[in-house]
């Protein structure tokens, strides 16, 4: 080869490295510039004419990347019928929703929300501030709404007063499910209880007079959240689990429905630690376990020839008969939505009855909504609804993010995260009653 | 700083000088000296590597001085200062926080005590293991391949897979690692979520009491599932140094009459120094980075405070409490641990003109 020509060749190197290096940065800055142009489209709503002429895209942000979820959201949007506005989704999965909170968290703060996106209501709403949201009452929350929510959920669709939010489901906290054929065999009835102690009592009846374990229970920092929330409620009554959630618990109060729930921890499986809550609840199917407790979403998940009133039954969890802890999903209305009249109108259809019956139909929660139709809903659904109807109060749940503020709920995650494995009544007592510092 | 200065133009200064007897008036022209003439080559990776590696650095680190939550488009550079380190290191409610209530961030002492632990037990038992199996091997065992294969295996898996693996190894009811306790009559014991401290209560030095000094139970089992996982890597870089060896070196340890043993700790073992020091590096970065199989050992980013690391702790901060410049406050933290094991293994190295 001649020197000619490798100087040539040289030059062609360069100019190919060159190209390269422009078309990988071009690449670099073509990807930033898609991911903020996604909530822009049809930015033409707000135009002042209220909702008649309404028009555009509204988008959703959620976690429902599957199973009973994306179902319901499906069934949700099938059954919005309306021809100017067009609703699409998409999903951010992972880690327990963290990405989609990190995901809205991002597009909120640089003024790119998207239309609206799943989120638990309540105090979890106060990762933005009052201003962040646009105003629902009158277009979306008018006297149709404000007469048919109960008071419970009313109250956490808002901030500083302000309605903000549509909720759209509502999944009990304090259940607890049994297997019958093993509650019978061991001689216990679970209709008499009316204290947790009632429960331990019961649990230990069982581990005596059956092969089977006591309690179904999946050893997580979440499962063991929720089961000390329930306690709380039950020994302390609603008074007492609200002066916790305000910061203001009393010591006694917090470690007796830790002792309670450390007890019943006992009662569970031996690698509880090591399954999940599905694992657990296929256990009790199978008669190898006698209670459960779990939000009600446990029981979507039961088998087709696992029979509600035959099989398995349920009771609201002993202390805790007139109340319904509340456990929800909403869909928050951003004030720099980008169609924000169609997105209203989305979100009017949303609280509405027939939305509700088509999107909790598959999620196996229940309408927030008093007036629902629910005979399409199945039996166990009608009768937790019967309850929800009936009950004295709602209170919201903390370990799904109604009850307390984002870092506070954290500080409850780590507490029970050190709980799980060192059963330390009094360090977790102490670390629950400093989560509020 | 001058100095560097004046070495950078003795430098260039050299260059200038032809060795083959020219004059330093016979400058090359600039755009065709080697480095000009090369630098397609090597100026497009050095810019990129440049950017993506230090200049990520640079940035971390100047975020770890704001206040940012977790929109980097609204990062306030204007206010720089140390108080996430401060709070890293002492805990408190940071001036930023937005909320009255549950704002208080506890130090992370304990998860940079478990990071250590996990580094050191991980990286001193993997070392001497690699090295007993690599004698092992190395004695002209029959099926020496085969076993070097079976040893070296693990590695290959991701942390992913080791991780869901050791889960059920270490699971009560029908894992294999009870299962052993119970033939030894020992009974099941709680593994992955047992935060019992395994070790000495409380130790005096004398009238100096040091405290207690264990590892709880759960980051053992970390620890143990990751020495199976990487030994047979410090086997595989053993077994090469021990090849290095001449035989003549065996032979004449041999013929003085060293048994064994001796032969191995006096002769052998002595001459695997850089063999040693480059595992232990090269194992110490990975035990930095164990986070991908503790997040799926327990299918979240908060293991308890037993087995919490630095890189958990910190993953948790950014995306579970929006704290992002807390969080870089901590990755620096990380980056200045891998550092100080790196850099005194690279400047030895650079003394010694191996690199």
């Amino acid at each position: 080869m001649s020197d000619e020509n490798q100087y040539i060749s040289r030059r062609n190197v360069l100019r190919a490295t060159g190209v390269a290096t422009a078309g990988a940065l071009a690449g670099c800055g073509g990807g930033g510039n898609g991911n903020g142009n996604g909530g822009n489209g049809n930015g033409n709503g707000g135009n002042g004419n209220g909702m008649g002429n309404a028009s555009g895209e509204v988008s959703i942000l959620h976690a429902w990347g599957s199973g009973d979820g994306a179902n319901a959201l499906q069934a949700l949007k099938d059954g919005f019928e309306n021809e100017d506005v067009n609703v699409t989704d998409s999903v951010v999965q992972g880690a327990a929703r963290s990405n989609l909170v990190s995901s809205i968290q991002t597009r909120m703060s640089s003024g790119n929300p998207p239309s609206t996106w799943q989120a638990w209501p309540g105090k979890n709403l106060l990762r933005f501030t009052a201003d962040q949201y646009g105003d629902l009452e009158g277009d979306v929350w008018d006297s149709d709404l404000k007469d048919n929510y109960l008071e419970g959920p009313k109250q956490q669709a808002q901030v500083d007063g302000k309605y903000v939010a549509v909720p759209l489901n509502i999944h009990r906290i304090n259940n607890l499910f049994y297997n019958t054929s093993v509650v019978e065999e061991a001689g216990v009835d679970p209709s008499s209880f009316s204290t947790p102690s009632d429960v331990l009592d019961a649990m230990e009846t069982v581990a005596s007079e059956t092969d089977a374990t006591p309690h179904a229970h999946a050893n997580a920092a979440w499962t063991a959240g929720q089961l000390w929330e329930t306690v709380l409620l039950a020994q302390a009554g609603q008074s007492g689990y609200n002066d916790y959630i305000n910061g203001e618990g009393s010591r006694s109060a917090v470690e007796s429905a830790l002792e309670a729930v450390d007890t019943m921890i006992d009662y569970t499986f031996d690698d509880a630690s090591s399954i999940g809550f599905p694992e657990a609840s296929t256990r009790m199917q199978n008669g190898e376990a006698a209670f459960m407790h779990q939000g009600d979403w446990a029981a979507g998940g039961f088998g087709e020839d696992f029979v509600y009133g035959e099989d398995w039954d349920h009771v609201p969890f002993p202390g805790s008969e007139g109340h319904y802890a509340l456990n929800m999903d909403s869909f928050p209305f951003p004030a720099e939505a980008p169609n924000p009249e169609a997105t209203k109108v989305f979100l009017k259809y949303c609280g509405g009855t027939e939305a509700q019956i088509a999107f909790n139909r598959e999620k196996g929660s229940i309408p927030p909504r008093s007036d629902a139709d629910v005979s399409q809903l199945n039996e166990f659904q009608q009768d937790q609804y019967d309850n929800f109807t009936n009950s004295d109060a709602q209170p919201p749940s903390i370990q799904h993010g109604l009850a307390v503020v984002p870092p506070v709920l954290s500080n409850f995650g780590d507490a029970f995260s050190d709980f799980i494995s060192n059963r330390d009544v009094g360090s977790t007592t102490d670390a629950l009653m400093n989560a509020f510092n | 700083m001058r100095k560097i200065l004046r070495a950078v133009k003795r430098r260039i200064h050299r260059r200038r000088l032809r060795s083959d007897g020219g004059t330093t008036d016979q400058r090359t022209k600039f755009l065709n000296r080697d480095s000009v003439r090369s630098a397609p080559f090597w100026l497009p990776p050095f810019l990129l590597v440049f950017l993506f590696v230090y200049g990520a650095i640079i940035w971390n680190f100047v975020i770890s001085l704001t206040n940012v939550s977790n929109n980097l488009s609204t990062i306030d550079y204007s206010n720089l200062d140390f108080e996430n380190y401060a709070i890293a290191f002492d805990g408190g409610t940071p001036s930023w926080a937005r909320f009255d209530v549950g704002s208080y961030i506890s130090p992370i002492w304990n998860a940079a005590q478990n990071t250590i632990v996990l580094m050191v037990a991980f990286a001193v038992v993997c070392l001497a293991l690699g090295l007993w199996l690599a004698i092992l091997v190395d004695r002209d065992i029959r099926f020496e391949n085969t076993f070097r294969t079976i040893y070296l295996l693990p590695m290959s898996l991701s942390f992913v897979v080791t991780a869901k693996f050791w889960a059920f190894m270490y699971n009560r009811e029908y894992g294999l690692v009870n299962a052993l306790f119970e033939a030894v009559g020992a009974g099941s014991v709680e593994i992955i979520q047992n935060s019992t401290l395994l070790g000495v209560e409380s130790i005096a030095l004398g009238p100096i009491a040091i405290g207690s000094i264990g590892i709880p139970v759960k980051l053992a089992a970390i620890v143990f599932a990751l020495i199976w996982q990487y030994s047979g890597y410090a086997m595989v870089v053993y077994l090469a140094g021990l090849r290095a060896i001449p035989d003549s070196h065996f032979e004449a340890a041999r013929v003085d009459g060293a048994s064994t043993i001796r032969m191995y700790w006096r002769v052998i073992i002595p001459q695997l120094r850089t063999a040693t020091v480059s595992a232990l590096v090269v194992l110490m970065v990975f035990s930095l980075k164990a986070f991908d199989f503790i997040y799926s050992l327990y299918g979240s980013y908060n293991p308890g405070s037993a087995a919490d690391i630095l890189a958990t702790r910190m993953v948790r901060e950014a995306y579970q409490n929006s704290r992002f410049a807390f969080a870089s406050a901590i990755a620096i933290v990380l980056f200045v641990m891998a550092l100080s094991i790196v850099a005194p293994y690279l400047y030895t190295q650079y003394r010694r003109g191996d690199l």
